[in-house]
């Protein structure tokens, strides 16, 4: 009887846990067949897109990305580092939007000398956000003289969406796009305890943008 | 939604205490001091000679856009300024009152804050804290005529509301909002259309690289 109950709640919680993971999907788009070179002695920058008005690509998910990267031995210049170095021609108000005004800044002999300081081959841009889609349910939690407990159920969606672009500083063109799209549900059980079942969307949209940035640069 | 109901009797000095520091989080009025450091333009500075006048009331400025924020920016709006106009003019003097002027340069710019404003996510219904500095650039050849009065609006906003406090997230703000003044500065002084009528009647455009 004992053995039925423990299989019973082993099974109930694969089916809750397997509830909580995220749907991914990725989209890739490269100009050309060929495979994107990138040298040892050369390296990538990753940047976040922060034109928009009602939102801005947080430095978190650029930061995790460029970790995923740097850890395929893509050597990735810190976004802040770049940014302040070549100060103030990648700001939200003068970052190029498109290749012509690239070509433009990097006509600029004092641009290009940070760009080739830097070893700097390849610019990916990255523009998003995750955003609570829906949410449902109730929880209330109460204290009392004899103790305190949380009951209720409440559930949110969340949406991940990513877009890189990937710019080749030395050839000034587009090599390729990606998007990523993630989405899940996480919930809160409130059983006396507050338990969270937490679904992480933009870990997983990180984790599968920055996989797919690694196997679009093939070190030599 | 999340319910807390609390029952009086059992709140003990140490509940309300806990309480208190919980609320003090939520307070919802921040003074800021800006102390930071801004990178240093890349620019090649063209052959044109300037005194900067920052006045003590700029220099010193400290904002108020509401009863319950204040910003002190005139450190950092100085720092910021003086770092910018080496970026743009290749000799530069910086005094605090017109009557110190060398005389020699042949522009005087005198900047002032004109007005700050703040929005809070409660107020934007955004996730975002945002900082608008509104700047104005007095413009005069070293006779004292005056070229232009230049509007200059500067805009930052927090990537997100998440995990900052009211003041760690307007000093983040109004830190972008610099930034993106000094971004402004450098990408359209020159093209500021009496800017540009005055370079060229002094034939400095065909000097420059």
């Amino acid at each position: 009887m004992n053995r039925i109950f423990k299989l019973t709640a082993l099974g109930l919680m694969l089916l809750v846990l397997g509830g909580c993971s995220a749907t991914t999907t990725i989209d890739e788009y490269r100009s050309s067949t060929d495979l994107v070179e990138l040298k040892a002695n050369e390296q990538v920058v990753v940047l976040g897109r922060r034109d928009a008005g009602h939102y801005e690509t947080d430095g978190e998910f650029i930061r995790c990305v460029s970790k995923r990267m740097k850890g395929a031995d893509i050597g990735v210049v810190p976004e802040n580092q770049f940014i302040d170095a070549i100060y103030p021609w990648f700001e939200p108000r003068t970052a190029p939007k498109g290749l012509p005004r690239l070509k433009r800044l990097m006509a600029d002999p004092s641009v290009k000398g940070v760009v080739d300081q830097y070893a700097l081959r390849y610019l990916v841009w990255l523009d998003g956000s995750t955003e609570t889609l829906d949410q449902g349910g109730s929880i209330s939690c109460a204290i009392g003289p004899g103790g305190g407990g949380c009951f209720g159920f409440a559930q949110w969606d969340k949406l991940s969406v990513y877009e890189a672009i990937v710019w080749d500083l030395q050839n000034l063109q587009e090599m390729g796009r990606l998007r990523v799209d993630s989405e899940g549900t996480s919930y809160l059980i409130g059983a006396v305890a507050p338990i969270p079942l937490l679904t992480p969307v933009k870990n997983d949209a990180c984790t599968s943008m920055g996989n797919q940035l690694k196997s679009f640069f093939t070190a030599e | 939604m999340i319910n807390i109901k609390l029952s009086k009797q059992t709140m003990g000095l140490p509940m309300v205490l806990l309480l208190i520091v919980a609320l003090s989080g939520c307070s919802s009025s921040a003074s800021v001091r800006l102390n930071s450091e801004f990178p240093t333009v890349l620019a090649v500075p063209k052959p044109v000679s300037a005194s900067i006048v920052f006045q003590e009331d700029f220099s010193t400025y400290i904002a108020q856009p509401n009863d319950k924020t204040v910003i002190d920016i005139g450190d950092a709006q100085v720092k910021l300024l003086k770092n910018v106009f080496a970026g743009l003019f290749d000799q530069v003097e910086y005094v605090t009152a017109k009557d110190q002027i060398n005389g020699i340069n042949s522009l005087v710019i005198t900047p002032s804050v004109r007005e700050v404003q703040v929005s809070t996510p409660s107020e934007n219904y955004l996730n975002v804290f945002e900082v608008w500095i509104k700047y104005s650039l007095e413009i005069e050849t070293a006779d004292g005529e005056t070229i232009d009065s230049w509007f200059m609006p500067a805009y930052g906003k927090t990537p997100d509301a998440f995990m900052y406090s009211k003041s760690e997230a307007i000093e983040e703000a109004s830190i972008i909002a610099l930034r993106d003044a000094g971004a402004k500065l450098m990408l359209d002084f020159y093209r500021i259309p009496a800017i540009y009528g005055w370079m060229m009647e002094q034939k400095i455009l065909e000097e420059s690289p």
